[in-house]
């Protein structure tokens, strides 16, 4: 599970990937997930009697720490019944290093508003038309009431 | 578990969550797409058949179409949840509308840099939650105190009015 870590270029395809795919399966769920990178080799984790000292030492650290990324689909399952597919789990992640973040969330935005189209888009269209017919009439037709 | 009306709440509880357990919370958000059950198509149905016999107010009669989905659209959400295992602590927010993504990320972005413990990222919170606290006598920690505040959140200013200053007399 651990260790097979994408670079930040890698991760990215591979999002839009998963977005790519779930637009042609017509449904299903992303999970993304982000969390500080607790588990390291080099510098080992604190020895006991520094926690000891300090039990809140993880609010302070002395240098910033990386971030790791995940990213899966939902597994899926044939269903009797239904047209349902079997669907391995995609499971992808990367460590987002302190410099990068703003860069990498920069990316990781455009990723995410690209890739979730199915959500509701603002209705531009409708709230034009109104101004101008506010114009037009000056009148107080500012409110429609959705039924 | 809550979940929150709007998402400057979300973020500003998860960020108290994570300046107070920095190393284990964890921040997931999940998009998900559905088709709609046969049963939800029926209501959907129905209920358009009852929009249409209605007469409708002059306003809503031009655009009839945008309001009222197709019977068999499809679903889809975006839930964030900010989750800390040893606390059970769970916030989450939920939306469906696109408008939204762009700001929700700019929040885990921010939320991300208080994981990565990037110095200045902490501060905007506690300046003005905080009152000034002068019992403590800890000359370091300005850092510390906050936290341990933030923690156990029943310290609601104790020593209030404690705030005394020295003038020099002569």
């Amino acid at each position: 599970m651990a260790g097979d870590h994408l670079s930040n270029e890698e991760f990215f395809t591979q999002l839009t990937n998963l977005f790519e795919h779930n637009r042609t399966k017509g449904h299903g769920s992303i999970y993304l997930t982000q969390k500080r990178l607790s588990y390291q080799t080099e510098n080992a984790a604190p020895s006991p009697t520094k926690v000891l000292d300090d039990p809140l030492w993880d609010t302070h650290p002395e240098q910033a720490v990386p971030v790791i990324i995940h990213a899966s689909n939902n597994k899926s399952t044939p269903y009797k019944g239904t047209d349902r597919k079997s669907i391995e789990k995609i499971k992808i992640s990367t460590i987002v290093q302190p410099d990068q973040l703003d860069a990498f969330f920069a990316r990781y935005a455009e990723a995410c508003k690209t890739g979730m189209s199915g959500l509701k888009k603002r209705d531009r269209k409708k709230g034009k038309k109104d101004k101008k017919k506010k114009k037009g009439v000056a009148g107080d037709v500012k409110t429609e009431t959705k039924g | 578990m809550p979940t929150f009306k709007t998402s400057t709440e979300w973020y500003e509880q998860s960020s108290l969550l994570l300046k107070a357990y920095p190393s284990t919370t964890r921040i997931t958000s999940k998009y998900r797409v559905q088709k709609p059950t046969p049963s939800k198509i029926k209501k959907r149905e129905r209920y358009a058949a009852k929009q249409a016999d209605k007469p409708k107010p002059e306003a809503a009669s031009e655009a009839p179409d945008s309001t009222t989905p197709a019977a068999d659209e499809l679903t889809a959400s975006f839930t964030l949840k900010t989750y800390e295992p040893a606390s059970g602590a769970c916030l989450k927010y939920e939306t469906n509308k696109a408008a939204e993504v762009g700001r929700l990320i700019g929040n885990l972005s921010r939320l991300g840099r208080h994981m990565a413990a990037i110095p200045g990222a902490t501060e905007d919170l506690s300046a003005p939650a905080e009152p000034m606290d002068i019992s403590t006598p800890i000359g370091e920690g300005d850092v510390k105190m906050v936290d341990a505040a933030a923690t156990d959140k029943a310290s609601g200013g104790g020593g209030g009015g404690g705030k005394k200053k020295k003038k020099g007399k002569k």
